[in-house]
């Protein structure tokens, strides 16, 4: 009988506390707390560029006094988690995003409030960004951050084997050479680096600079761009570097990255975007940038990387969203985003950050960044994609290209009818 | 034949010790990686232990979030949902195992089948229900469900109460026992080692879960230890040092727990006063 | 309590008959907790998606009912079903055996008299506490070709190791591995089955003279047969549930060599919006593993032994 007792009594202990855990806190969803409006803002930043969206809300909080904004962080488990948030119909009001092509459906047209709200001053923004953001002529985000893709190179090898630094107008040959000059494999140190499964995206300035594309201008053919001459020719570059062994292979996801290398002082140089330009600085390593080389007299290409924040079609508080996606385009907010390029060309001529040598090369990136990527082109991309990305990895281990990507444009041609 | 034993015991500690070595050199490394300046991540040869230990990584990576938050909702939740396995699978478990009632190999059938059913496909609908009974963006999300047992914890109850003799509670029923007496004066204490393994798993399953609160919390005063963690690994950077750092000191309270518990795991049947 | 009344009355028929239906209320009264909670949390959801494998549903969009669409289109029209598939199947050809097998030696072996065993004990679940992303970066680390610290212990002597997760054939062979590393929860089950086995069989089996090869096919197997009978299934059903190291550490490449069908199922509902075709991938998932294990126990009456099921039929 004791131990009966002693069960009984440690069940009614338990459910004590989970009453008093579960009902202390009945914030679900878009409710209110503590009387005031909670504004739900989901985000895929992480680690320092989180804090400064925190930041971005808690300036918001101090203006609109009666409303809270709750900052999600979901990092890598973003898309997951807004997926399924949406398909279940409870959405965050506001949120990151870059797919619109798949989303778009979800997601409020912003082209009424832009209308309605002449001060936010559409014309200060990068024209190219709203590209980024529209599907079928409307708008359904407001351009929030970009990148361009620039090289990385690591000046202290290239002070060690006494090479120049890469001058604006270089070309791919020179880059090769420059690459093999810094390669030692007997101390694991390679020019370049090379992801075996590289996302399709970051590729397109590359072959476009070729003369290349994924996909036709009109969105509706890849026979003839994916497999053109063009494109085979600049993806095969990338792997015939690891061939010859001037470029050391990368893995993926979250496998020793490119960047842990160069931080390493393994690597003399390495293709990124903005985002990891701290990192390498914390690590100490003596870099500079440089623009992305061209294919012999062909024009380089640029390609951004732009996020942009939108409003979902089942948020209950529309106008409050759009009055936070205002305060984020707004220079003051826009100011604060120091972890990528600021949107706005007013920021940028008032902080002059485009003559900061590092950064330049962005900027010149940007001037070339006149394409549109694939992924905005067609409905289906990301079931032509599937293809295409086995296709490039083949490739980057070794395979050759040209009938890979014969077969890629082949196993493709259903999803384009559709 | 002293020799040969001796020769034996000493073969057996060879090979225990080799064998831990093997086991434990990933979990050393990922020690020794968080100690590591970011200009040693990548090295080769691969250097084993930091020219300069960074020990302010821990609490650098400790305090970069409000983790002593994360770690309060996470032991909630490991320790609800803990006690409530126990209690309710041992019960479900003892009467599978113990009773022949109508329809009980087709629900049995049916427990395991719920373990087949990968979660992407169900996450949506639960969502959903969830969503309706207001838990979402709550703890009990991912407490309550536990209360009513899970498949694995079911499962592996039955197989060690079907292997008891049946005549205890033959004996216990002569002597006026009724079923729930001899289920927790007779069955209880000679499953105590699995009950034990069970709140094992438990406790490191929840604790390391991450897709549930992923998908039911949304504000980070919710969070988990483990959605805290997901912050290091953004979509273009990843913070090796954190996620190290912090996968260490989150390992501690299992490991410990564990270290603690594993003597009560091994006691088996035999010492508890069976014979 | 109703029966401790009952005892002080002369029991009348009516009442025999009514403890009797009682008593068999009883076993649903034990196992109705776990009853409710799967008709209130999984029922709905099961339904939910095997009602949606027949529309087309992105997720972000309207649902349209397709009939057996999704059916027809995984199995005439997806390459990448059949390959997934039969990564599994090899995945689990290997990993299956080589996991129950690794977990049952190292279960042995911790149940020998040492000293120190609580520490070893410990040592060898350490890999189990290990979750996520930390665990893919350390096999990151272990396995990369350049700079992986397995191929420069290979190197040392002298063996030229493989570029692993770059290597569609070696790939794969790098996730058994490292999946057998998290062996730790089987092996902790094989030690507690172990345990229950009473010593003075062995006593009795070597007063007999019995070797011992003879007393762990005769004795150990039979008396754990009910703990492998278990192992064995919750192994078949976690490796055609593998996901978390694929997807956080090879991305199912190269060449789709690691692309387990968890994976294919995975990738379908969250990276292309796809989840009635997701939730018709599930099903099939579900029938096959359902048969798997049907047929495991069914064979289970040939070699699994229950204590109380012998000694009932004597």
């Amino acid at each position: 009988m004791k131990k009966k007792k002693m069960w009984f009594s440690l069940l009614l202990a338990v459910v004590v506390i989970i009453m008093s855990a579960c009902s202390s806190n009945n914030t679900s969803g878009d409710g209110k707390k503590d009387g005031k409006t909670v504004l739900r803002f989901a985000t895929w930043d992480t680690g320092d560029t989180l804090k400064i969206q925190q930041d971005i809300a808690k300036a918001f909080e101090k203006e609109n006094k009666d409303v809270k904004v709750q900052v999600e962080a979901y990092g890598d488990g973003f898309d997951q988690k807004i997926a399924a948030s949406f398909g279940a119909k409870n959405p965050p009001d506001v949120m990151y995003m870059w797919d619109f092509t798949t989303y778009n459906q979800s997601l409020e047209p912003l082209d009424g409030y832009v209308k309605k709200d002449p001060d936010i001053k559409m014309d200060d923004f990068y024209d190219g960004l709203f590209n980024y953001s529209k599907v079928d002529g409307k708008l359904y985000g407001m351009p929030a951050g970009f990148s361009t893709m620039v090289v990385y190179y690591n000046k202290k090898l290239f002070d060690q084997y006494q090479i120049p630094y890469p001058k604006e107008g270089w070309t791919w040959d020179e880059f090769k050479e420059t690459a093999k000059k810094l390669t030692d494999k007997s101390k694991k140190q390679y020019g370049f680096a090379v992801t075996s499964e590289p996302d399709t995206y970051d590729l397109q300035g590359l072959v476009w600079s070729n003369g290349g594309s994924f996909i036709s201008d009109d969105g509706k053919k890849i026979d003839g761009a994916m497999n053109s001459p063009e494109t085979v020719e600049a993806i095969q570059m990338y792997g015939d570097m690891v061939k010859d062994g001037i470029a050391v292979s990368t893995g993926g996801k979250n496998q020793q990255s490119a960047s842990a290398i160069f931080k390493a002082n393994k690597l003399g140089m390495l293709i990124n975007g903005i985002w990891p330009i701290q990192g390498y600085k914390d690590a100490k390593v003596d870099f500079g940038t440089a623009m992305i080389p061209s294919f012999g007299s062909k024009p380089v290409k640029g390609l951004i990387s732009s996020s942009s924040i939108s409003i979902a079609k089942d948020s209950k508080q529309k106008d409050l969203a759009w009055k936070f996606v205002k305060f984020y385009s707004s220079e003051q907010a826009i100011k604060m985003r120091t972890a990528d390029l600021p949107v706005r060309k007013s920021i940028v001529e008032e902080t002059k950050v485009n003559e900061d040598p590092l950064y330049k090369p962005f900027y010149t990136m940007l001037e070339n960044a006149t394409n549109t990527p694939a992924f905005l082109m067609n409905r289906n991309w990301n079931e032509i994609n599937r293809n295409l990305s086995a296709a490039i990895n083949a490739v980057m281990i070794g395979q050759d290209g040209k009938p890979l990507f014969d077969k890629a444009v082949k196993d493709s041609e259903k999803y384009l009818a559709k | 034949m002293k020799g040969k034993k001796r020769l034996q015991k000493s073969f057996v500690y060879g090979l225990l010790i080799a064998l831990s070595l093997l086991f434990l050199l990933p979990f050393f490394w990922m020690v020794m990686t968080s100690l590591k300046g970011p200009e040693e991540l990548s090295q080769f040869p691969p250097k084993l232990f930091p020219s300069k230990w960074h020990f302010e990584n821990f609490s650098k990576a400790w305090n970069s979030q409000p983790f002593n938050l994360f770690l309060v909702n996470s032991l909630i939740v490991t320790a609800l949902t803990t006690i409530g396995q126990i209690i309710s699978s041992t019960l479900v478990a003892y009467g599978f195992a113990r009773f022949k009632f109508k329809g009980r190999d087709f629900l049995f059938i049916i427990l395991l089948a719920t373990m087949m059913i990968p979660w992407d496909v169900t996450m949506i609908p639960q969502y959903m229900e969830f969503n309706l009974f207001g838990w979402i963006n709550t703890l009990k999300a991912l407490i309550v469900p536990s209360w009513f047992g899970s498949a694995f914890y079911i499962f592996l109850l039955r197989q060690f109460i079907m292997s008891i003799p049946k005549e205890l509670d033959e004996a216990a029923r002569i002597d006026g026992a009724n079923v729930f007496q001899i289920y927790y004066k007779i069955y209880l204490p000679l499953v105590w080692p699995v009950i034990v393994l069970i709140a094992v798993f438990n406790i490191l399953g929840s604790w390391n879960d991450y897709l549930g609160p992923l998908i039911f919390l949304n504000d980070q005063s919710k969070y988990t230890l483990t959605l805290g963690l997901a912050q290091f690994k953004g979509v273009h950077d990843v913070d090796t040092n954190g996620i190290m750092a912090v996968t260490f000191l989150i390992s501690i309270v299992p490991l410990i727990l564990f270290f603690l518990a594993q003597k009560k795991i091994v006691e088996g049947v035999q010492t508890t006063g069976l014979k | 309590m109703k029966s401790g009344l009952s005892v002080n009355l002369a029991p009348s028929s009516l009442q025999i008959k009514r403890k009797k239906q009682w008593s068999k209320l009883i076993p649903y009264l034990f196992v109705s907790p776990w009853i409710i909670g799967f008709v209130v949390f999984t029922l709905g959801p099961l339904l939910f998606s095997f009602v949606i494998s027949f529309f087309d549903w992105p997720i972000v969009g309207e649902k349209k009912f397709i009939g057996f669409s999704n059916y027809i289109t995984m199995f005439t029209d997806d390459p990448l079903f059949w390959h997934s598939l039969w990564v599994t199947v090899k995945f689990a050809l290997f990993f299956v055996p080589l996991n129950i097998i690794l977990a049952l030696l190292l279960a042995i072996l911790l149940h020998q008299k040492v000293k120190g065993s609580s520490l070893f004990r410990t040592f060898f679940y350490v890999p189990s506490v290990i979750s996520g992303v930390a665990l893919a970066m350390i096999w990151g680390s272990v396995f990369d070709g350049e700079y992986g610290i397995l191929n420069y212990l290979l190197s040392l002597i002298g063996i030229d190791g493989p570029d692993w997760l770059n290597s569609m054939n070696w790939a794969l062979v790098a996730m058994v591995i490292a999946s057998l590393w998290g062996q730790g929860t089987m092996m902790l089950i094989f030690l507690a089955g172990l345990k229950n086995i009473p010593l003075d069989l062995y006593e009795a089996a070597e007063i007999d003279g019995a070797g011992k090869i003879y007393q762990f096919f005769k004795i150990t197997v039979p008396l754990l047969s009910p703990t492998i009978l278990f192992n064995l299934i919750m192994t078949i059903i976690g490796a055609f549930q593998t996901l978390t190291l694929a997807l956080v550490l090879t991305g199912g490449g190269p060449l789709q060599s690691t692309y387990f069908y968890a994976m294919y199922v995975y990738e379908n509902a969250f990276k292309y919006f796809k989840m009635g075709y997701s939730s018709a991938n599930a099903w099939i998932m579900f029938l096959i593993v359902l048969a798997l294990t049907m047929l495991v126990f069914k064979s289970s009456s040939m070699w699994v032994y229950y204590e109380n099921e012998v000694k009932s039929e004597k």
